[in-house]
């Protein structure tokens, strides 16, 4: 084992980089990372806000998972959908949850939503677009619902309603016309059904089911696969061969372990205590 | 007439954000931290090396993130120095080296420094160095006989 002369820092280690860069200059190409290709959706409501995603991961042009989970849970009143490399999603935000929880302890106060967006902002510039996670976050706090954009490099848009991923354009137009400010809760959600829909049937990076999250200043609904378009067609016949289709001709059966069954008696015998 | 109550604004103090993404350090890599008695690169110790890929091919994000803190800091220090006065981040410092001398003289590696994360504020925190890459979980061990040999001038 080679000895170091100094201890190495925790984090990322780049000490790959190098024959990283060697192997794509003779033609091998780093694998591709299973991206989230994605519809993901938020807009704000009467009460509070709705967020929407779909469920299909991809890596390449092969569907890597049919019903992932791209609404990740943040504090008990913010949720955050991800777009982008999938595994940068899943830790950037799985690693604001924990900094906000611990924020949360050293304050005792409900996490404010603007706190996640500007750790999220600060950690993505840091990182200068290398942590591929586009993210929408939304939660309910002290000053009412909020909803926020967040790009790979760190910029963050505040809006009452966006879109992200590959099928962002469809389903922004679906928004871009039927939008109005104070929807009730059932016009909200079925807006974000649309919306994800129109995400699912128009883009190839999106698909399989539909995800929604309601929050408002009481609670929290986790509705997943609210919606699934795309269920499996049922087969009207089975195809399976019935017994007796081949003829049996002959039948021999052999054992292959010779099983004897005996029952032994112990006798216990008798502690020596002397 | 307006009395200034602010102290004198140096504008050639920088106020830099973010570290550059090159060593400000002329990149040089040097073989002296690696050689034994006969001055060459010492394979056996220490493993293969190849200086021109340390020197020319770095990523862009490499002195970024070690640099980062130290940039911070550096700019709280001065931004301290230019809305409170020059005692602001001289108190700071003084804090940061009573906290580093009260380890004690010793240069080899040693736990984490608990006072000094708390100044630093990452005691409320958590970020990647703290779950990936731990150097308490790291199976490379710093070899104590060559920082000492190092340290008192002697080559093996």
């Amino acid at each position: 084992m080679t000895s170091r002369l100094q201890q190495t820092k925790g984090g990322f280690n780049f000490d790959n980089h190098v024959r990283n860069t060697m192997m794509e200059g003779k033609g091998m190409g780093i694998p591709k990372a299973t991206k989230t290709g994605t519809t993901i959706v938020g807009l704000i409501y009467k009460d509070g806000l709705v967020l929407g995603a779909d469920t299909r991961a991809t890596a390449g042009p092969i569907v890597a998972d049919k019903n992932c989970e791209k609404i990740h849970y943040l504090a008990p009143n913010m949720y955050c959908c991800g777009a982008g490399t999938a595994a940068d999603t899943e830790m950037t935000t799985a690693l604001i949850s924990s900094q906000l929880e611990l924020h949360r302890l050293s304050t005792g106060r409900q996490a404010r939503v603007v706190t996640a967006m500007t750790m999220l902002k600060q950690m993505l510039f840091k990182y200068q677009g290398q942590i591929g996670a586009a993210l929408i976050l939304g939660g309910v706090d002290i000053n009412g619902p909020h909803l926020y954009t967040i790009y790979p490099h760190g910029s963050t848009d505040k809006l009452p309603y966006v879109t992200m991923g590959s099928g962002s354009l469809a389903a922004m137009s679906v928004f871009e016309s039927r939008y109005r400010p104070d929807l009730s809760r059932e016009e909200g959600i079925s807006l974000v059904q649309e919306a994800i829909e129109a995400g699912i049937f128009n883009d190839l990076g999106s698909g399989s089911n539909v995800d929604v999250v309601v929050i408002n200043s009481e609670k929290v609904e986790v509705l997943r696969n609210y919606a699934k378009p795309n269920e499996r067609g049922v087969k009207e016949a089975s195809y399976k061969f019935q017994r007796g289709t081949t003829e049996i001709l002959k039948t021999s059966i052999r054992d292959l372990v010779d099983i004897k069954e005996s029952v032994n008696i112990h006798t216990p015998e008798a502690m020596d205590i002397s | 007439m307006v009395i200034h109550a602010q102290p004198d604004w140096n504008p050639r103090i920088s106020l830099r954000l973010a570290p550059s993404s090159k060593a400000s350090s002329a990149s040089s890599a040097s073989v002296l931290d690696t050689s034994n008695s006969y001055g060459l690169h010492d394979t056996m110790r220490f493993g293969m090396r190849q200086i021109a890929s340390e020197v020319s091919s770095k990523h862009p994000l490499e002195n970024r993130l070690a640099e980062w803190d130290n940039t911070q800091m550096e700019l709280k220090m001065n931004m301290a120095r230019n809305m409170y006065g020059m005692h602001a981040p001289i108190k700071m410092a003084m804090e940061r080296s009573l906290v580093i001398q009260a380890r004690g003289p010793s240069m080899l590696p040693q736990r984490s420094n608990l006072g000094l994360d708390i100044l630093a504020g990452k005691d409320e925190s958590i970020d990647f160095e703290d779950f990936l890459n731990v150097p308490e979980m790291s199976t490379d061990m710093v070899d104590v006989h060559v920082v000492m040999e190092r340290q008192l001038g002697i080559r093996a």
